[in-house]
């Protein structure tokens, strides 16, 4: 192993957000797929090829490493104190053209973006001599671009409809069927429960 | 908070994932050997962003795993220096405040990084702020004072900090030392990377301190005017 550079470029949270949600998306997807070609071989009356805990030749084995990383890093980065959860890619790229013209060093804007403040105390622990670089004009104008450039505040954080929404995005095809799969698997129990209880209805309704 | 790191390595693909794509393979296998794992002077690293470049792969002889040569890009978790970040108090010891953001935990707020005055409260194992004590008052004097003028930095609490440092530590494990026949028991090893925070200026320290203070805002910045 041999470090080219350290530190090549400076990532957002957001980004990093995103391509977790990505991975984890990417897992799900596959987790899907194993069960539904073992549910598949099973109605076909085959044994089924996957063996439980060990890798199915066409999929890579889950790393546990990683799991636990995204895993924690995703709390982390959709806790409720951190900006990330109100911020969307468009936000963020508007946000950052807005920054252009005031003299911030990269590392103010790459914070600015990260820790959105919103309050003069938050963007004055930020950037650094504010008082004496920026007029009080200045300074509202930058607390105005960074509430604009984030969305409304998530009434209820649901962890699942935002992973169901970057798996419906992929483009990887294994993730439309094992969506696809999840919707029959879960018709068809539907379909079992509901058809009992309507016939039991209709079973009462005739005598 | 995060980089990205070029790095290049030879990495080998078991011929069990032949009927993978490479670079899918390639991805996993990276991602099996750096997620979770701090590189020193890299930082935590967390996942593989991208291959750059990939050489043509080999088999040696003796096992059937092909090697690649690769050039990648890492997500790495490392603060630079003055960054401010977003944390959770994990624990509180009489000279060290241990903080958390989930997927690492050894950043540390020593006591003179702390607000002035503030000390340290044995029963409640937590750590105060006294904002409206003089500056000369000691720490017995600080112990006696009103329980509702201290503000608490509780566990659990959410505070912004600043980094100060940095450090990397690569100890080796070293044979097992034996005196007289009798295995003598290793003292716990470091963390290998740790961040020490500052909660010093106006601003930082826990979030709620903050909500709602347009005075000190103005304090602040008729400081800096």
């Amino acid at each position: 192993m041999e470090v080219v550079n350290a530190r090549s470029a400076l990532l957002s949270n957001y980004e990093v957000l995103s391509l977790l949600q990505e991975l984890e998306a990417d897992h799900l997807a596959r987790t899907r797929t194993a069960v539904r070609i073992k549910k598949e071989e099973e109605a076909a009356g085959h044994t089924s090829t996957i063996i439980p805990g060990e890798k199915h030749p066409s999929n890579v084995e889950v790393i546990h490493n990683l799991r636990t990383v995204e895993v924690e890093a995703i709390q982390h980065l959709t806790a409720p104190h951190q900006s990330t959860v109100r911020q969307s890619a468009e936000g963020i790229t508007g946000l950052t053209r807005a920054l252009n013209q005031y003299e911030l060093t990269k590392a103010e804007k790459l914070q600015i973006v990260n820790l959105a403040p919103t309050r003069l105390v938050e963007l004055f622990v930020i950037v650094d001599d504010l008082a004496a670089r920026f007029t009080d004009e200045k300074q509202e104008e930058i607390l105005a671009a960074v509430e604009a450039s984030l969305g409304a505040v998530p009434i209820s954080v649901d962890p699942d409809a935002g992973e169901d929404d970057v798996a419906m995005d992929a483009s990887n095809p294994s993730a439309w069927d094992s969506v696809d799969g999840m919707v029959n698997a879960a018709d068809e129990f539907d379909d079992k429960g509901e058809g009992a209880g309507v016939e039991g209805d209709l079973d009462v309704d005739d005598d | 908070m995060f980089n990205l790191a070029i790095l290049k390595d030879t990495v080998g693909v078991h011929p069990s994932n032949f009927g993978i794509a490479p670079d899918t393979a390639l991805i996993a296998e990276l991602n099996k050997k750096y997620a979770n794992r701090i590189l020193h002077d890299v930082g935590l690293c967390m996942c593989v962003f991208d291959l750059t470049q990939v050489g043509e792969g080999k088999v040696r002889y003796g096992d059937g795993i092909l090697y690649y040569k690769v050039v990648f890009r890492l997500v790495a978790f490392r603060p630079f220096r003055s960054e401010v970040i977003l944390a959770k108090v994990k624990s509180s010891a009489e000279d060290v405040i241990r903080l958390s953001i989930g997927f690492f935990d050894d950043i540390y707020v020593p006591t003179i990084y702390l607000p002035h005055p503030s000390a340290f409260d044995p029963n409640e194992r937590a750590f105060f702020w006294l904002p409206e004590a003089a500056e000369e008052e000691g720490h017995v004097e600080l112990l006696d004072s009103d329980k509702d003028t201290r503000m608490y930095i509780d566990t659990g609490e959410i505070v912004r900090v600043r980094v100060e440092s940095d450090e990397f530590f690569d100890d080796e494990p070293g044979p097992p030392q034996v005196t007289e026949g009798i295995q003598v028991k290793k003292e716990p090893r470091r963390s290998p990377y740790r961040i020490v925070c500052s909660m010093v200026e106006q601003g930082l320290g826990n979030t709620s301190w903050w909500e709602n203070s347009q005075a000190l805002e103005d304090d602040a910045a008729m400081e800096e005017g």
